[in-house]
């Protein structure tokens, strides 16, 4: 190996070391620093992700493959790594006054949450199964302390406990499904995996081996039938946390899942029908029970099942716009989930939780530009123009009428329309009941820029999405 | 492209709305809501004035793209079927916010805001020819609407709300799965007019013709999706009553005019029977339902169903009478309707009641208020010499036409309607006085005049002299009838 091909492979990798770097210093300069000071940690862990940003931006001209087909820079994996900026960046604004207030005074909270967006990135441009496993682990690892970092809840700790161990049977289902592959074919890489195959889409065995991987990453994205642990986790851990996890790991996971599924080798065994049925089911599960939830953070959890159903449905439809459909869908579900948990996190302040939805009854009229921003989340969510969740759903639409599944976009349609009830619950709960208490959210500027940047990005893609569709169609890979 | 008449006409209100944010007076409110809605009705006029009634293309159109990697664009024009509606829409903007005057009093500027916003998207709705941007103002309007009955509405204003939001969600979204099909079926494109001259198989159009029918029959509304409408109506403001009755029931008819008859031709002459005897069903249950009510605001809405069923009757008549007289009947159910419910939000105002029962005599304590309350009640009873007459004897002979028997039904509606107003206004109007806040009473004002005087002039003009609103309706009328024979003749 010369130089120069080792510098090359440095060079593609460079945003991640970048993060991986600023995270070892931050874990060592965080013991150094003094009490009243941990602002400088959230200041330095945002500008970590900034130049990480902006390599990714100056690296992103030409396709990259490094590590000997085990990773690559593509627009693809662009894609998605903003995204992951985007969302860790908005969790480092949120989290700096929720931590006061919760007594999470410690750097390793913010170093943590570097490291889990060093694991996505990789998963993100990982194309052999080995690197999609590093990943993978690395950023589970990182979510499962996040998890339980509310160290003096109970709730907290039984959610780190039940994710590590729900998270350990998913991996070892993950692993075992790719032992079988390597067994079949000679190689865990997705191109070389096509041509050792025997040519049978039927191969019991591959089906077996598509079926773990299938289980395995199914997990992480919280899709039925391995959506159990989702409530839990979302409830229990920090609501910062909680916004996090539903926006970035679920990303990364349909980073590993497009680029897996949509390979030749697997879509040659006809397992759409799968993970249509799997679509279906998890779409259900996540409106229907949703409709029944009275805690804000578990609502979210359902509804971020719900929107993880829809998604899979761009996965089913396939092809370009398939792909560029759940692209998009993650990028705007970014937006619009991290303002609703941006509210959500600032509620807490003193002894209020603003967990419980009745809390919020007649927010609107001690707030109305905070209640006015949450109804634009929320009709957001669930779907309604001219906000950019309507896009979203819409291009998946499109994208699904495309590839001739007409029934599945009937069901999908009437699923949400399931869905917007509950969104409209809170929208109700806030504009037409009576206040019962003063409100005092914790509004800091750093907030208060989370809330402007979110809104902006609902609306304003909601109302000129041609630029964000073309981003994400020239992003597809391949193309 | 010439001047942009219409964007000027849909952002009218759209600006209003933000400029409203800054101010910080109610009555800075109320009388900045009530300029942006008279100038918006202004440029309506204009638009009017500058209309061609001799051709049946589109005029005043402008394009823009939008997001054109999906062949969407922003797109606008009006022809004879969407002119009347698009004035209409802002006549009532107008009398909306006068309604709203006093009778909304608390979180003034979010009510004028939300009416503005609505009266933005509800502009956009009729003069999109672009269905993609259709559908968006067509379901962004659930928003504001439902705020308007959510939050400024009577005791059982939730519930109301989240009905008239969950039936219209429903209704709305497999409409857009249509839309998407229609999309791929007619060459990429959302440009309504080029998707009119596409010929579809028949199969393809059945599957979209109904499911366009879900949507458009959940807003009309048809029976058996009615039963939202009387929640709705009871619940509303004053105001929200008048902008659901006068404009965003004629959504559903519009749509059938706009998309199911040009685009699906050889389904609407297929099904036109099973349409037809829908709309004779909603007439007659609508009649009789409304005759048993004793709440006025319910009986104006049940009303609505019948007289709503009179103009999807005129439609799938499809001949010429018929679809005129549809589209009249439209236009006078917006002011005679939307009176109407000004005229119990006026008394409740006063009252505190809607109960019939609990009037008598009040033409001898508010003499002016009744008297043009007969005018608009002759006028919804379609008395000759009153709008709706014109409207309704259209529609009757176009039915005729189409089928004597659903004609017969239409007929028996009539006199229901005759039965039921007749009786409403000797109870509330004639006898003893019986009015629970006595004699005292206050008789209109200025700014109730003011909101009352050009509907009734619109009910005696289109009544006594109807040739300048037929002569708009004409030409677009002739030309859809001719496209619709000639490509639905497969049948």
């Amino acid at each position: 190996m010369s130089a120069a091909v080792l510098y090359q492979w440095v060079l593609a990798s460079l945003p991640e070391i970048l993060v991986v770097t600023g995270a070892c210093i931050l874990l060592i300069a965080g013991q150094l620093i003094r009490r009243g000071q941990e602002h400088l940690i959230v200041w330095a862990s945002v500008a970590v992700v900034l130049i990480a940003a902006l390599a990714t931006f100056l690296l992103a001209g030409e396709v990259r493959p490094a590590y000997s087909g085990m990773f690559i820079v593509d627009r693809f994996a662009v894609f998605f790594k903003f995204v992951f900026y985007l969302a860790t960046v908005l969790t480092f604004l949120l989290s700096r006054k929720y931590a006061e207030i919760e007594g999470i005074g410690i750097s390793e909270y913010y170093v943590l949450l570097l490291f889990c967006l060093s694991g996505m990135m990789i998963m993100a441009s990982a194309t052999d199964l080995l690197s999609i496993y590093v990943g993978l682990e690395l950023m589970v690892l990182c979510t499962y302390v996040l998890t339980g970092f509310l160290r003096r809840e109970r709730r907290s700790n039984e959610a780190a406990l039940k994710y590590v161990i729900l998270g350990a049977v998913s991996t070892g289902m993950f692993l075992y499904g790719v032992s079988l592959v390597y067994g079949l074919t000679g190689t865990t890489a997705l191109n070389g995996m096509t041509a050792a195959a025997t040519g049978d889409p039927r191969d019991p065995a591959l089906l077996l081996a598509v079926v773990f991987i299938v289980a395995g990453l199914v997990f992480k994205i919280g899709a039925v039938p391995f959506h159990m642990w989702l409530p839990d986790v979302y409830e229990g851990a920090p609501t910062t946390i909680t916004a996090f996890m539903s926006v970035a790991p679920k990303a990364a996971g349909f980073a590993v899942i497009l680029r897996v599924f949509l390979n030749p080798l697997i879509a040659a065994s006809d397992v759409w029908i799968i993970v249509a049925a799997i679509g279906v089911m998890t779409m259900a599960l996540g409106s229907f029970a949703a409709l029944v939830q009275d805690n804000i953070k578990r609502l979210l959890a359902y509804s971020s099942i719900a929107h993880a159903g829809f998604a899979i449905f761009g996965v089913v439809a396939g092809g370009q716009d398939g792909i560029a459909s759940v692209m998009l869908y993650l990028l705007i579900y970014a937006f619009m989930t991290l303002g609703v948990f941006a509210v959500v996190v600032m509620m807490r302040n003193g002894d209020f939780s603003g967990e419980a939805i009745p809390d919020y009854a007649g927010f609107a009229k001690s707030h109305p530009g905070l209640a006015f921003l949450m109804l634009l989340y929320l009709f957001s969510l669930a779907g309604i123009p001219p906000t950019a969740g309507f896009f979203a759903k819409f291009y998946v639409l499109v994208a699904l009428v495309e590839q001739g599944f007409v029934a599945l976009a009937v069901v999908a349609v009437l699923l949400s329309a399931v869905a917007a009830y509950f969104y409209i619950r809170v929208v109700m709960v806030i504009y037409m009941r009576e206040p019962e208490r003063v409100f005092d959210p914790a509004l800091t500027p750093s907030v208060r820029a989370t809330l402007a940047l979110t809104a902006a990005g609902t609306i304003g893609i909601g109302l000129f999405p041609a630029w964000f569709l073309r981003l994400a169609q020239t992003s597809v890979f391949g193309g | 492209m010439g001047f942009p008449l219409l964007s000027l006409i849909i952002l009218t209100p759209a600006a209003g709305a933000a400029v409203l944010m800054f101010l910080r007076s109610d009555d800075a409110v109320r009388w900045a809501a009530l300029g942006v809605t008279v100038i918006d009705l202004a440029l309506t006029v204009v638009m009017l004035a500058g209309f061609d009634t001799a051709t049946y293309e589109m005029q005043f159109t402008e394009t823009r793209p939008w997001v054109p990697a999906l062949g969407i664009t922003y797109a606008l024009g009006v022809d004879g079927i969407s002119a009347l509606f698009v004035f209409l829409t802002a006549l009532l903007g107008s009398v909306s916010v006068l309604a709203s005057w006093v009778a909304i009093d608390r979180r003034v500027k979010a009510f004028m805001i939300s009416l503005l916003v609505m009266q933005a998207l509800m502009l956009g709705v009729f003069s999109a020819l672009d269905l993609f941007l259709f559908y968006v103002c067509w379901e962004a309007m659930l928003i504001p609407m439902y705020l308007i009955i959510g939050v400024w509405g009577g005791d059982g204003r939730v519930y109301a709300a989240f009905k008239f939001f969950l039936y219209t969600l429903a209704g709305s979204l497999l409409f857009l799965v249509g839309v998407i099909v229609l999309y791929f079926h007619g060459g990429e494109t959302f440009d309504i007019l080029v998707l009119m001259d596409q010929d579809l198989p028949f199969g393809v159009q059945s599957w979209l013709f109904f499911a366009f029918l879900v949507a458009f029959a959940v807003k009309v509304p048809m029976v058996p999706v009615h039963t939202w409408l009387p929640d709705a109506h009871v619940q509303a403001p004053t105001a929200g009553s008048i902008i659901l009755a006068g404009v965003l029931l004629k959504m559903g008819a519009y749509g059938f005019l706009r998309f199911s008859l040009p685009m699906l031709p050889e389904a609407s002459v297929y099904y036109s029977t099973l349409m037809l005897a829908i709309s004779a069903v909603a007439i007659v249950y609508g009649g009789f339902l409304a005759l048993a009510q004793d709440d006025l605001k319910k009986l104006v809405a049940y009303s609505s169903i019948s007289h709503m069923g009179f103009v999807t009757l005129g439609i799938f008549a499809l001949n010429a009478r018929g679809l005129e007289g549809s589209i009249l009947q439209m236009f006078n159910h917006g002011i005679t309707t939307g009176a109407l419910f000004l005229f119990v939000g006026l008394i409740y105002e006063r009252t505190h009641t809607r109960s019939i029962a609990e009037y008598g005599g009040l033409m001898k304590v508010a003499p002016v208020y009744t008297a043009f309350l007969a005018l608009f009640t002759l006028s919804s009873m379609a008395l000759p010499g009153t709008n709706a007459f014109v409207g309704e004897l259209l529609v009757l002979s176009g039915a005729f036409g189409a089928n004597l028997a659903f004609g017969a039904v239409a007929i028996l509606g009539a006199m229901l309607s005759a039965a039921y107003l007749l009786g409403m206004y000797r109870n509330i109007a004639l006898g003893p006085v019986r009015v629970s806040a006595g004699p005292t009473l206050r008789d209109v004002n200025a700014r109730e005049m003011a909101a009352i005087l050009p509907l009734a002039a619109f009910v005696l003009w289109v009544g006594l002299y109807p040739k300048p609103f037929l002569d708009i309706i004409d030409t677009s009328v002739t030309h859809l009838l001719v496209e619709v024979h000639s490509r639905g003749r497969g049948q």
